[in-house]
């Protein structure tokens, strides 16, 4: 990805983004707020379109296209504040999430139901897999809108990991869940990076889990990425301490 | 006498049933807040009559009726459905009064205000005096047809999509989901659905005019969902029933008893009151959505049906 800037009005939000995420890696953005994190995601994943610069994915030039485009190549994000499907339960939200179900093209879901329920019951068997990961299975069955904060940002990811994405970003994925889960879940972050090779880029304030599971960090501020560098690295440097922790 | 308007009024209820489903789907699962549904209506209406009425078989009619109401259906979808829901409302609501218009002053095509009259019934020869019995079979036949068309589609994938789409478009979207798309098919179906209530409503009452489709119809329609219970596929039918055999009967029992009110005014006043209190105090609708409930034990125990 290079160069991306992006004003609204006349602030100018990204400045010249210039980064790259190494396949298989955990890397993570840090910054305070209003530093551009959230809108490099949005530029990213198709929701602005930058007013210059371009977003390769894979060596193709994803820049413009469209959300649904972008997610189908294998690139997702979740949101800082939950988008949930909130009048579904738990189950529908992520039997939503599986990319090019067989079951919605409408031909299929009237005239071929056999083949549609078998796709069904194969997802049961990995949501619950994931649920159980993230220990929320016994909300299976619940309305999304009847979980708590933390129980959101849990069935987002959830539903990400279901719609299974080569490259995903989380946004905050953490914030809102006590520090037990929160570990668990950067665990499994891991082991699913080691296992399936999967990609992350997260944003996230919680610097305990940063610093100790993401290889690569990068620190955003007005709209630029200040430095960059291993967590060891970041840690030592003064002027990020500065901007940062707010501490000299 | 008694039978014959017991009849009328289940075949009213069983095409307003048949709208109300077809709106529940655009409404209810998908968000789309089609003010126009009359409009598809007529198209239905007007297609059989004119096609039945030049010597065309009824079965030609039917899926003449079903196929251009659903084409318009993808035509409003081309320019709209990028709109916001209020605006995609307000372009709905003009495009059936649009469609009046042209109705009334295309006299060419349908005689204008006159109207047209004389639309043959389906095998009439055959059933002779109990043909208004036939056609209430008909007519409930049909509306099973499209609740089992609906169901199929709210308990199926391409269904979670549009109640996906209806909860937010946005992580629908992020989840690879082509919004646009399934929006248009939703409208396309229901638009269908829409055209068959039509083609039920000319050959019952043998003649139509453009009078006949006032935005009034489309509001009676999201008044029946509304309050049969939008988002619950049977929800239209029953609010249908309520509505049609209380208009109904306000028609009949005017005639019978005397009113300080006008009855039909009545009847308005009545319907309005009932719409304030459900919006307010019962949003869901007499049936609220069911929740579908599936489980690891039940998936193991049955290899898994899906059950509502």
């Amino acid at each position: 990805m290079g160069s991306i800037c992006k004003t609204f009005g006349g602030i100018v939000s990204l400045n010249g983004v210039d980064m790259k995420i190494e396949k298989n890696s955990i890397s993570a953005l840090i910054g305070p707020n209003g530093s551009g994190k959230t809108t490099l995601f949005n530029i990213i994943s198709g929701f602005f379109p930058p007013d210059s610069g371009h977003v390769l994915f894979k060596g193709e030039d994803i820049t413009g296209l469209s959300p649904n485009r972008i997610a189908l190549k294998g690139l997702m994000r979740t949101f800082q504040i939950p988008r949930l499907f909130h009048k579904m339960t738990v189950l529908e939200n992520m039997f939503t999430a599986p990319k090019n179900q067989k079951g919605e093209n409408l031909f299929h879901s009237l005239m071929n139901w056999k083949e549609v329920e078998k796709a069904e019951d194969q997802n049961l068997e990995t949501a619950n897999r994931i649920l159980e990961l993230l220990s929320i299975e016994h909300l299976a069955n619940e309305w999304a809108s009847n979980l708590s904060g933390g129980q959101k940002k849990l069935l987002e990811l959830a539903r990400i990991l279901m719609a299974d994405p080569e490259v995903i970003l989380l946004d905050e994925p953490v914030a809102g869940v006590n520090p037990t889960l929160s570990n668990k879940i950067f665990e499994s972050i891991i082991e699913l990076r080691n296992r399936l090779n999967k990609t992350f880029l997260i944003v996230e304030h919680n610097m305990d889990v940063v610093l100790n599971y993401c290889d690569w960090i990068g620190v955003m501020h007005r709209g630029q990425i200040f430095t960059e560098g291993t967590p060891q690295e970041i840690i030592k440097n003064e002027e990020v301490t500065q901007i940062y922790f707010g501490v000299a | 006498m008694v039978l014959s308007f017991i009849l009328d009024t289940l075949i009213y209820a069983g095409i307003f049933g048949i709208l109300g489903i077809s709106l529940n789907l655009e409404a209810g699962f998908t968000r789309l807040t089609n003010f126009g549904k009359v409009a598809f209506f007529a198209i239905g209406a007007y297609t059989t009559a004119l096609l039945t009425l030049n010597g065309a078989p009824y079965i030609i009619g039917l899926i003449a009726s079903v196929t251009l109401a659903a084409f318009a259906g993808f035509l409003i979808s081309l320019p709209t459905l990028r709109l916001r829901a209020d605006y995609f409302a307000i372009v709905t609501v003009t495009s059936g009064e649009i469609l009046r218009v042209f109705l009334s002053s295309e006299e060419w095509l349908t005689q204008g205000f006159l109207g047209l009259a004389g639309i043959p019934r389906p095998l009439s020869n055959l059933f002779g005096e109990n043909y208004l019995l036939f056609f209430t079979l008909l007519v409930f036949l049909y509306l099973f047809f499209c609740y089992l068309i609906s169901r199929r589609i709210i308990y199926s994938p391409f269904g979670r999509v549009l109640k996906a789409i209806r909860e937010d478009e946005i992580a629908a979207q992020s989840l690879g989901k082509d919004v646009f798309s399934f929006k248009a098919k939703s409208l396309i179906i229901g638009s269908g659905m829409a055209g068959m209530a039509g083609n039920l409503f000319a050959h019952h009452l043998t003649f139509i005019s453009p009078d006949m489709f006032l935005p009034g119809i489309t509001f009676s329609i999201w008044v029946i969902v509304v309050i049969g219970g939008m988002g619950n596929i049977a929800g239209p039918i029953l609010g249908a029933l309520l509505i049609e055999t209380f208009e109904r009967g306000m028609s009949f029992i005017k005639d019978y008893i005397i009113m300080p009110i006008e009855p039909l005014n009545f009847r308005i006043i009545v319907i309005g009151l009932l719409l304030i209190f459900f919006v307010l105090y019962r949003p869901d609708g007499i049936l609220s959505e069911k929740k579908l409930e599936m489980s690891m034990e039940k998936l193991q125990r049955k290899r898994g049906k899906i059950t509502d």
